[in-house]
């Protein structure tokens, strides 16, 4: 672990439109050579099995080192959420605009 | 007694009581040494955790200025989520990974590491361009919030998972190995003392035997002595009733 | 003189926009709508107004996305009823007040293209005031060559597109840069034809384009500080009309600080005031440009505000459809705005929105 983990260096997002056009505005947008994006956009509109897809690759992708998702979209993965263990990346929940911060634990 | 607990199966020598006692020795300066990087790890634990804990409300609330300095930016701007996401490119917010040493574990933290981009730099150009580099900043501030906290959850998750493994090998050395030793010790000793007085009294019996041999050597001797003396005495006494034994015995005596 | 015809032509929807006016939020209203406690709340309090029951169908809990969208398609529909029953030159008037949305749309567009997505998804996040019935046209083209001659064709933002960029352009230059330089050669070409309508109309549009045209130069000017943008391209990007055209313009196109533009506004009376006070705040808190160049900001929504105001107290001309429009904007802003405090829980900022009434 301690090899690979000085490559990454990215935050990757997943969270709602304001969220995530924040944090782009801020600068952690990257796109990679394989057009890969590092952030997803969820509305009300977006289907869990994209979430999840996007949270594996997230978390398997050897170049992002923190995974910021917003808490109410955590929530609909929960069960994967609580089952990642991993150190790296970090994953960490933030509240959004629409749903305040409740802490959970 | 020796055996109630458990014990490693060992042959109750005296070499091996040595090599246990260096053992549990060697236990017992582990076990130390081990729960004094425990007690380390939990102090920083506990540090960390608080800083979690600050670190969250923190977070809380500078996501919601962010998010009303985004609030503003729609204000003046309108709607810019789309061409945002399109111009992301290369990310000029990046983190950078360090390592800190606590007691041998290596924890790890990340660093904020920004790179002057020039991506939105127009965004808002004709109106709001103002608020927009607002928003920038205050979202790169709540970013590195962010970044502190997950750095900080990181050396959580970590810390966590070390402790409770040391805590494993302290408890372990405390109630299993330590107890186990011991036991073998006083196996041993025990054993050890079992011989002992097992070779007492089998040289105790020997000796006893020797001298009741030997006693009745000497019974035997003196009977023999006494015989031959009547022996002696007898021809003087009874010389004629010895004469029929004459031509049996072959006396020495006769020859005078 | 043009009082004595105007009525035949345009009398009615003049009647019906001024009618739409007295909908619009008074103070009082606003006080009620900024004492809400929860975004249910300030539904209820709107439902009082002229916006009646638009969101009595969105499910809770209500986003203030939607109740923007929600209260912009009222204003898109009012538009649309005032479109259909215009007659030339009203109609012409209106189409033109359409394009500044347009334009956005169609940067949009460009933007999609650029980085090669399906532009067909970003229909439904244009503005609807600036759809087109040929939009999807555009969305066809796979690549800015095309789209460029698609915009050429099917759009009436042709001429704004041909005479200031080429299909090169689009290409190379910063998506933001293009927005601008075709805003201005639309806000050049409304004047134009304003002035061609001539009487009041022109007068009170030549005061309020003056304005806007005004407050792009200056807005393009501070927020060009320290980008890539040089000042060749911002004096390219500055209308060529409006108070502060030319000498004030020429100014600005060389001005590198924020002290410079206050000295280039100098020269135009009315917005002597939107820099005094700024220089006490400037002096004093040193806290950066940003705050006070937001600040100006909104004066500029406020003086935006009062001259649409204004536009009213004069009658037949068209410029009560272009103000109404503009303070019906304001007025979403405005909505959204407390919206956004009342769901963000800012209620220390909550009365920075722009009263109209």
């Amino acid at each position: 672990m301690s090899t690979n983990f000085k490559d990454r260096n990215l935050i990757a997002v997943i969270g709602d439109e304001d969220s995530i056009t924040g944090l782009l505005l801020a600068g952690i947008g990257h796109v990679n050579e394989q057009q890969r994006k590092n952030f997803l956009v969820v509305d009300s509109k977006t289907q869990v099995s994209t979430i999840e897809s996007a949270f594996q690759e997230f978390t398997t992708r050897k170049d992002i080192a923190i995974l910021l998702i917003n808490q109410h979209i955590a929530e609909k993965i929960r069960p994967s959420v609580d089952k990642y263990q991993q150190a790296f990346p970090a994953l960490l929940e933030i509240p959004s605009k629409d749903h305040p911060y409740g802490s959970s634990d | 007694m020796s055996g109630t607990g458990a014990r490693e199966n060992v042959f109750a020598t005296r070499m091996a009581l040595t090599n246990t006692k260096l053992r549990l020795k060697g236990a017992q300066t582990g076990h130390s040494l081990l729960a004094k990087k425990r007690d380390a790890l939990t102090t920083r634990f506990r540090a960390i955790l608080k800083k979690v804990d600050e670190a969250k409300r923190k977070m809380g609330r500078v996501m919601q200025l962010a998010s009303f300095s985004m609030a503003e930016v729609t204000y003046a701007t309108g709607d810019i989520a789309y061409l945002v996401q399109e111009q992301a490119k290369l990310a000029t917010f990046r983190v950078k990974a360090k390592q800190e040493n606590v007691s041998g574990v290596v924890l790890p933290g990340f660093e904020v590491e920004r790179v002057q981009g020039s991506d939105f730099n127009l965004t808002g150009l004709g109106r709001g361009g103002q608020q927009i580099i607002k928003a920038k900043e205050i979202y790169a501030k709540a970013i590195e919030t962010l970044v502190e906290l997950a750095s900080l959850q990181t050396a959580f998750t970590i810390l966590d998972e070390v402790i409770r493994a040391t805590n494993r090998r302290v408890n372990a050395i405390e109630h299993v190995v330590m107890p186990r030793l011991e036991n073998t010790i006083k196996y041993i000793m025990s054993e050890l003392d079992e011989m002992d007085r097992e070779e007492f009294f089998r040289l105790k019996k020997v000796q006893g035997k020797k001298k009741r041999d030997t006693a009745a050597r000497e019974a035997t001797k003196k009977a023999e002595d006494a015989e031959q003396e009547q022996a002696a005495v007898d021809p003087l006494l009874d010389e004629t009733k010895e004469s029929v034994d004459l031509l049996s015995s072959k006396d020495v005596d006769v020859i005078f | 003189m043009e009082g004595l015809f105007f009525n035949s032509g345009t009398g009615f929807l003049e009647g019906i926009v001024r009618g739409y006016k007295a909908g619009i939020l008074s103070n009082n209203q606003y006080s009620n709508l900024a004492q809400c406690e929860t975004l249910e709340d300030f539904r209820t309090q709107l439902s009082a107004t002229d916006y009646g029951n638009f969101l009595a169908n969105e499910p809770s809990p209500l986003s203030t996305s939607t109740i923007a969208d929600k209260a912009t398609q009222i204003l898109v529909d009012q538009f649309n009823y005032l479109r259909n029953n215009a007659t030339d030159p009203l109609s012409k008037f209106l189409d033109y007040i359409t394009y500044g949305y347009m334009i956005d749309n169609v940067v949009l567009l460009i933007t999609g293209t650029l980085h090669e997505r399906d532009t067909h998804e970003l229909l439904e996040r244009c503005h609807p005031l600036g759809v087109f019935d040929t939009m999807p046209a555009l969305c066809v083209a796979t690549n800015v060559e095309e789209l460029f001659q698609s915009v050429l064709v099917e759009t009436p933002l042709a001429p704004y597109f041909r005479d200031c960029l080429s299909a090169n352009d689009l290409d190379d230059l910063n998506i933001e840069i293009i927005r601008n330089t075709v805003y201005k050669a639309y806000l050049e070409d409304f004047y134009e034809y304003c002035s061609s309508l001539g009487g009041p109309t022109a007068e009170v549009m030549h005061d309020i384009l003056a304005f806007e045209a005004d407050r792009r130069t200056v807005n393009i000017t501070i927020n060009s500080f320290n980008t890539e943008l040089t000042k060749d391209q911002r004096a390219k990007l500055f209308p060529s009309i409006g108070r502060l055209y030319p000498a004030g313009n020429n100014q600005l196109a060389k001005a590198d600080e924020y002290d410079q533009v206050r000295a280039a506004c100098e020269g135009v009376a009315e917005y002597r005031p939107f820099f005094v006070d700024m220089n006490g705040a400037h002096g004093s808190s040193g806290d950066d440009d940003l705050a006070a160049a937001s600040h100006l900001e909104d004066k500029f929504f406020r003086k935006e505000v009062h001259l649409n105001k204004h536009a009213f107290l004069r009658q037949f001309q068209y410029g009560v459809f272009y103000s109404y429009m503009k303070l019906k904007e304001q007025e979403i802003r405005n909505l959204t705005w407390i919206a956004e405090c009342i769901a963000q829980d800012a209620k220390d900022r909550i009365q920075d929105f722009i009263p109209i009434f």
